[in-house]
C-alpha cells in the first residue's frame, strides 16, 4: 500500500453538486505531486479536505497504512498529525511574532515543552532564511517572508505530508523565487508534498508526478514531462496548449 | 445671585472624597472585566454556538440594552430578595452594572469576531486548535487591537455610570459627595470639586489605557 492512499474521495458543500468526485491518488514517501487544473477544478479542495477543513462525503484516506478518520472533531486531531497546510494568503496570526507563529501550535495543541519547541522554531526559521526575523510581526515582513514563515509554521507540526495551496499566487513576481527555493530544498530533503500551483515550470521541475483535475475529478496522472509534452486526454491537451502558450 | 464661594469648609473633606473615588474605580473595573468576560462568551456563542444558544444570547442583549440600568439594579436589589437572594447594595450595583456592560460588550466584541480574517481561523483550525484556544489566542488579541478604542470608551462609560450606586447608599465618589453636601450645604463647592475629581479620574484612565494599548497590543492610539 502506498504511503498516502486516497480512495474515492468525494466532497460536496451543503447539498450542492460534488466539488470532488471519486478522487483516488497514491503517493509514495518522498514523492512530490503537482496538482494542476483550471480554477474550480477541486485542487485546493483536496488539500483542505485532507487537513480536515472540509468533511468528505465518501471515500477513505490512509497514511502509512493507518486510516484517517474525519468523522468527529476529536478524531480530526489524528488527521492534523499527518498533514500540515500552507495557504495562498499565508494566514499568519497577525498578533504574533514570526517565532510565536511557528511555535504556538506544537506548544498549544501537542502540549510540547515550550523552550524545546522555540529552539526548533528558531532552527526552522533559519532554514527558510529568516533567522534574523524571529521577532518581527507579519505586518513587518514582505509577502515572500510571510510565506516562508508559514512554511516553517507548517513544518513545526512535523507532518508526514506537506500540503502547499498556491503558495506563490499572492506574491509579487520578484518574491516568488525565494519561496520556490525553500520548497526545492524541502524536496531535496525528502519531504512528501502535494503542491497546487500555477507555476507550471516549477511543477515540471520539482514534481515526480502530476495529477490533472477537471470538474472535481482526476482526469490524468503521470510524470510531468509526459503530461506536459504528450497529454493524452482532450481536456489536458486543451489545458496545456492554453497555459504553455504564455 | 449673591453667593460667596467658601472652599475652606469643604477642603477638609477631600481625602474622604478621594476615598470614594477609589471605590468608584473599583466598581468600574469589576463591572468592566465581568462585562468583558460575559461579552466574550456571548460573542463566541453567537459565532460558534448552536441556534438555541444564539437566540438566548440575543434575548439577553436585547433585554439589557433596551431597559434602563437603574431599573435593572432596582430589580436585582428589591425583587431578588423575594426569591431568597439577598444582596448588599454594593453587590447589587456591581452585578447590575456587569450584566448591563456585558450586553454592550457583546455587541462590541461581536464586531471583532466578524472583522477577523477568516483565513486566520482556517489556519488555527487546520493546526488543530480547539474553539476556546482559537478564541483566546487568535480572536481575543485581534479584538484587543482592532477594537481597542470602543473598548476603552466602554471603560470610561463604566467609570461615569458608577455614580448610580449613590442611589443605593454605596459610598463611592457621588455618594460621598452627597454626604459632604448634607453636612456643609456648600453644594457648588462640593460638586465642583467632585467634577474635577471625575475629570481627573477619566483623564488618568484614558492615558493609562492608551499606554497599555501601546505596550500590550501595539495599538497606535493617541494618548490625549
Amino acid at each position: 500500500m502506498a504511503f498516502l492512499s486516497i480512495q474515492g474521495l468525494t466532497v460536496s458543500y451543503g447539498g450542492k453538486a460534488d466539488v470532488l468526485r471519486d478522487v483516488s491518488l497514491d503517493v509514495e514517501r518522498g514523492e512530490v505531486i503537482g496538482l494542476i487544473g483550471p480554477s474550480g477544478s477541486g485542487k485546493s479542495t483536496i488539500l483542505r479536505t485532507l487537513v480536515g477543513l472540509l468533511k468528505p462525503r465518501a471515500g477513505t484516506v490512509a497514511v502509512d497504512g493507518a486510516k484517517v478518520d474525519y468523522g468527529s472533531r476529536g478524531s480530526l486531531r489524528a488527521a492534523r498529525d499527518r498533514f500540515a497546510i500552507v495557504f495562498q494568503q499565508y494566514n499568519l496570526f497577525q498578533n504574533m511574532t514570526a517565532l510565536r507563529n511557528v511555535a504556538i501550535a506544537p506548544t498549544l495543541v501537542k502540549k510540547r515543552n515550550r523552550a524545546e519547541v522555540e529552539r526548533e522554531a528558531r532552527d526552522l526559521l533559519a532554514r527558510v532564511g529568516l533567522a534574523e526575523k524571529v521577532d518581527a510581526y507579519p505586518d513587518e515582513l514582505s509577502g515572500g517572508q510571510q510565506q516562508r514563515v508559514a512554511i516553517a509554521r507548517a513544518l513545526a507540526l512535523k507532518p508526514d505530508i506537506l500540503l502547499l495551496d498556491e503558495v506563490t499566487a499572492a506574491l509579487d513576481p520578484e518574491l516568488v523565487g525565494e519561496v520556490l527555493d525553500t520548497i526545492r530544498s524541502l524536496q531535496r530533503d525528502g519531504m512528501t508534498m502535494l503542491i497546487v500551483s500555477h507555476e507550471m515550470a516549477f511543477i515540471r521541475e520539482v514534481a515526480s508526478r502530476v495529477a490533472f483535475l477537471d470538474q472535481g475529478a482526476v482526469v490524468e496522472t503521470g510524470p510531468p514531462a509526459e503530461m506536459f509534452d504528450r497529454p493524452q486526454s482532450p481536456r489536458l491537451k486543451e489545458f496545456t496548449s492554453r497555459i504553455l502558450r504564455h | 445671585m449673591n453667593y460667596s464661594l467658601i472652599y475652606s469648609q469643604v477642603t477638609g473633606h477631600i481625602p474622604y472624597l478621594l476615598g470614594g473615588a477609589v471605590l468608584t474605580l473599583q466598581l468600574a473595573m469589576i463591572s468592566f472585566l465581568a462585562g468583558w468576560a460575559i461579552g466574550l462568551l456571548n460573542a463566541s456563542i453567537l459565532h460558534f454556538g448552536p441556534r438555541a444558544a444564539r437566540l438566548a444570547v440575543q434575548a439577553y442583549v436585547t433585554f439589557f440594552i433596551n431597559t434602563p440600568l437603574l431599573v435593572q439594579i432596582f430589580f436585582i436589589f428589591f425583587v431578588l430578595p423575594d426569591a431568597g437572594i439577598l444582596l448588599s447594595p454594593y453587590a447589587a450595583v456591581a452585578i447590575g452594572m456587569s450584566l448591563n456592560a456585558g450586553a454592550y460588550l457583546t455587541e462590541i466584541q461581536r464586531a471583532g469576531f466578524q472583522s477577523l480574517r477568516r483565513e486566520e481561523l482556517d489556519a488555527a483550525s487546520a493546526m488543530g486548535f480547539s474553539v476556546p484556544q482559537m478564541v483566546w489566542y487568535v480572536i481575543v488579541p485581534h479584538i484587543a487591537k482592532a477594537l481597542y478604542p470602543p473598548l476603552s470608551n466602554q471603560f470610561i462609560i463604566q467609570v461615569m455610570t458608577t455614580s448610580i450606586a449613590a442611589i443605593f447608599a454605596v459610598e463611592e465618589l457621588t455618594g460621598r459627595a452627597y454626604n459632604v453636601n448634607s453636612l456643609t450645604f456648600r453644594s457648588l463647592e462640593v460638586f465642583s470639586i467632585v467634577a474635577v475629581i471625575y475629570v481627573a479620574l477619566t483623564l488618568v484612565c484614558s492615558v493609562a489605557l492608551a499606554l497599555i494599548g501601546r505596550w500590550l497590543f501595539r495599538v497606535r492610539a493617541r494618548i490625549l
